[in-house]
């Protein structure tokens, strides 16, 4: 039985009339990397904010590393918020040494953490810089070694990929996998799915505060019915607008994606096409991509 | 409370202290302050234009004693009989500057009528060849003369004043001379009487009274600036954790009352290190200058150890208070303009409570004194004045205390519940019943 390190049972949160979370129930395990997905509004930070103990349930219970307070736990939770800042003119050095020290990082560990973090990050000689010194980017990644500065069991991130250049995106994926071979939990909510398929272990997607569909990236995806085929073909329009066999056509620059129809066989598709005298030079049955599941589930729910 | 809250506070207290704005503010504020009592002086030792004067005197008699008596008010201050004829006040009035130049500009009234004299003169101004006249009236002497000054340079006061008081010695001397008195007899007749006030205090001891009035102004003066400048302060680093979304991630490291209270404690540290550099500066001052000071006939004001505990305390329930309703306002708002409009309200709270104390200081021991020094908001004001001018029953100090010390507490649990919920609050400025809400969810 692996660890348990979050446990929220039918936590609901609603803001005077608007219900921001409702019923939520969900296990996150240890040592995994864990997506929150759906769309903007869903209730992904608002979840967030009561794993951290910013704010509490108004029923349900949340669990968090073992406890039912989760202030009790805050010292072992690093949290990057998605909506950010850093104090605006303070050195960097001294706004991280605030944030370890309010997390209980030792005072003779702090500067040690602080120079192998920002090595890491290659922002050393910005040590003792202003914070509006820095470009938005920089920014972003001294916010994200706040979080990680006192070495917590549980990472969670909110949109962390935001309003970061590819590069980075590439660079704070590789942070992340490392610090799940180090063991951590590691929870972030996202949008972009891409991304999300990369790193996910587990996933839960969530959408106008209900949870629409959880478990491991694996079961999710084949418990997906949809079959699609990706096509490469000359000829076959007749056929591919036959709504009993195709349920959406996505173009492509160099390929088309085939969403089959419910119940529809991918190997009677093959022969349709054959038969109408298209050239086939692609055909292959693809899984659905998480994107794809995000589409489907959200503006089709029930399923 | 955990020690993070030791780190909030060390936090708050190092972003004031460690910054240029602190020290240069710890000198400015008095260098204003300076500069601002410096100003009447230097409006008086301004040197002004010449003043080219008239003294048409067809009487002939007085001319003469008016501009010796010119010089004399120039130079000597202005005549008031009765402080003229204080021996002790003749020592110490020393020559000081001028105020202006005068040029008395030959005239001659001979044969020349009323109506003429002041035509003639009356074209000289115009014509720029003189800046003011007087006609001396022929029945000078009498009580009913009337004397008038006619100038183009009616707007300084300075220089009327001098006229006038250079009038009055003149004429003066004529009527004296009328009688059998001479100008030193006179003297002699008019002095003032040796006055000073003794204060009786609640144990039967005499004290020198009368220095109390400054120094109870300049205290709560004091307060009120210290209070406003780091209300401000409490309000803009609330305010910058808010817009900065910092207060996320503070609140999933500490408790927002901890936050809350490291903040106001760090500020508030900060704030006496502030007083405590400028008392100390002070006292050097003093200190230095005392023995020029005692020749002059200072009296140091009498302050107990007791007192001066009493002040401390009632400083820090004056800042714990206002501070904290800053601190409210901060997470309530939105942006720094809001927050603004919002301080009006502390400030006014202020305002009235210093007004307050003017009433505090005529009348130490009235009811709406002890009424003023009771009340929270107003009494740490008020308190350490009555406690300088006469220390109050120590009941009405004690209930003071209760009162107030209750009083901090309920605002600062107010403005901890409002604090945890509006520092994560980004979006519209909450009403007043959303603020409510606020309070009980919490």
């Amino acid at each position: 039985m692996e660890n348990i390190s979050i446990r929220a049972e039918n936590v609901t949160k609603k803001f005077g009339e608007f219900t921001a979370v409702d019923s939520l129930s969900v296990e996150i395990r240890s040592g995994r990397v864990f997506g929150f997905l759906g769309p903007n509004g869903a209730g992904k930070t608002t979840t967030i904010r009561m794993i951290v103990g910013i704010i509490h349930p108004d029923s349900g219970r949340i669990e968090v590393l073992g406890s039912s307070s989760p202030e009790l736990v805050q010292n072992k939770i690093g949290y990057l918020p998605e909506e950010r800042g850093l104090y605006k003119k303070m050195k960097i050095v001294d706004q991280l040494r605030y944030f370890a020290a309010l997390k209980g990082v030792s005072r003779s560990e702090i500067d040690r953490r602080i120079d192998y973090w920002l090595e890491r990050m290659k922002l050393l000689e910005w040590k003792n810089k202003k914070s509006n010194d820095l470009s938005k980017g920089m920014a972003q990644k001294i916010q994200f070694i706040s979080a990680v500065l006192h070495d917590p069991e549980l990472l969670i991130l909110d949109e962390p990929f935001s309003g970061l250049d590819p590069i980075n995106v590439e660079f704070l994926i590789d942070i992340v996998s490392e610090l799940k071979s180090q063991n951590k939990t590691i929870i972030f909510s996202t949008h972009l799915m891409e991304t999300a398929e990369r790193l996910c272990d587990d996933i839960l997607l969530i959408n106008k505060s209900r949870k629409v569909v959880s478990g491991t990236l694996r079961d999710v995806k084949s418990s997906f019915r949809k079959n699609i085929v990706a096509l490469r073909i000359i000829g076959g329009e007749k056929v591919l607008i036959d709504k009993s066999l195709v349920a959406r056509l996505e173009e492509n620059s160099d390929e088309k994606r085939v969403f089959l129809a419910e119940h529809a066989d991918s190997q009677l598709l093959l022969r349709r096409l054959i038969n109408d005298g298209a050239t086939v030079l692609k055909f292959e049955l693809v899984e659905p991509s998480l994107k794809d599941i995000f589409i489907e589930k959200i503006t089709d729910p029930g399923d | 409370m955990s020690k993070k809250i030791f780190v909030v506070i060390k936090h708050e207290y190092r972003k004031i202290v460690l910054k240029w704005s602190f020290l240069i503010g710890t000198f400015l504020l008095p260098l204003m302050g300076i500069l601002l009592s410096l100003i009447p002086v230097l409006v008086f030792s301004i040197k002004v234009e010449p003043m080219r004067l008239v003294i048409a005197d067809p009487t002939g008699k007085i001319k003469s004693k008016f501009e010796k008596a010119l010089n004399k008010s120039n130079s000597e201050g202005f005549s008031d009989l009765e402080n003229e004829s204080t021996e002790s006040t003749q020592e110490r009035r020393e020559k000081r500057t001028p105020v202006a130049d005068f040029i008395l500009v030959d005239y001659s009234t001979d044969e020349k009528d009323e109506e003429q004299i002041q035509r003639e003169l009356k074209a000289k101004i115009l014509n720029g060849e003189i800046d003011a006249y007087i006609i001396i009236p022929r029945n000078f002497t009498d009580t009913s003369a009337k004397f008038e000054l006619y100038s183009r340079r009616a707007e300084d006061v300075l220089l009327n004043s001098v006229i006038n008081s250079a009038l009055n010695r003149a004429v003066r001397a004529e009527r004296l001379s009328k009688t059998n008195i001479s100008e030193d007899e006179l003297m002699s007749l008019m002095s003032k009487v040796n006055f000073s006030v003794k204060k009786i205090s609640n144990e039967g001891e005499e004290k020198e009274g009368g220095s109390y009035f400054g120094v109870g102004f300049f205290i709560a003066l004091l307060i009120y600036i210290t209070l406003s400048i780091y209300g401000q302060t409490i309000l803009s680093a609330v305010l910058e954790e808010k817009e900065t979304r910092i207060a996320e991630i503070l609140f999933s490291s500490a408790k927002p009352i901890e936050l809350m209270i490291g903040k106001l404690i760090g500020v508030g540290l900060a704030c006496l290190t502030q007083l405590a550099i400028w008392l100390f500066s002070a006292l050097l001052i003093l200190l230095f200058s005392l023995p020029y000071l005692l020749a002059k006939g200072f009296q140091i004001p009498q302050i107990s150890p007791a007192a001066v505990i009493l002040y401390l305390l009632y400083f820090l329930i004056g800042f714990f208070t206002y501070a904290s309703v800053f601190a409210l306002i901060g997470s309530a708002v939105t942006n720094m303009q809001e927050g603004g409009q919002f301080s009006l309200v502390p400030v006014s709270l202020m305002l009235v409570s210093f007004y307050l104390c003017l009433v505090v200081i005529r009348d130490p021991n009235s009811t709406i004194s002890t009424v003023i020094s009771v009340l929270p908001f107003s009494a740490p004001l008020a308190m350490p004045i009555r406690i300088i001018a006469e220390t109050p029953p120590i009941w009405q100090i004690g209930l003071s205390m209760i009162v107030n010390v209750a009083a901090v507490f309920g605002i600062i649990w107010l403005s901890s519940r409002i604090y945890r919920v509006g520092m994560l609050m980004y979006g519209k400025r909450p009403t007043l019943p959303e603020l409510f809400r606020w309070i009980r969810e919490s």
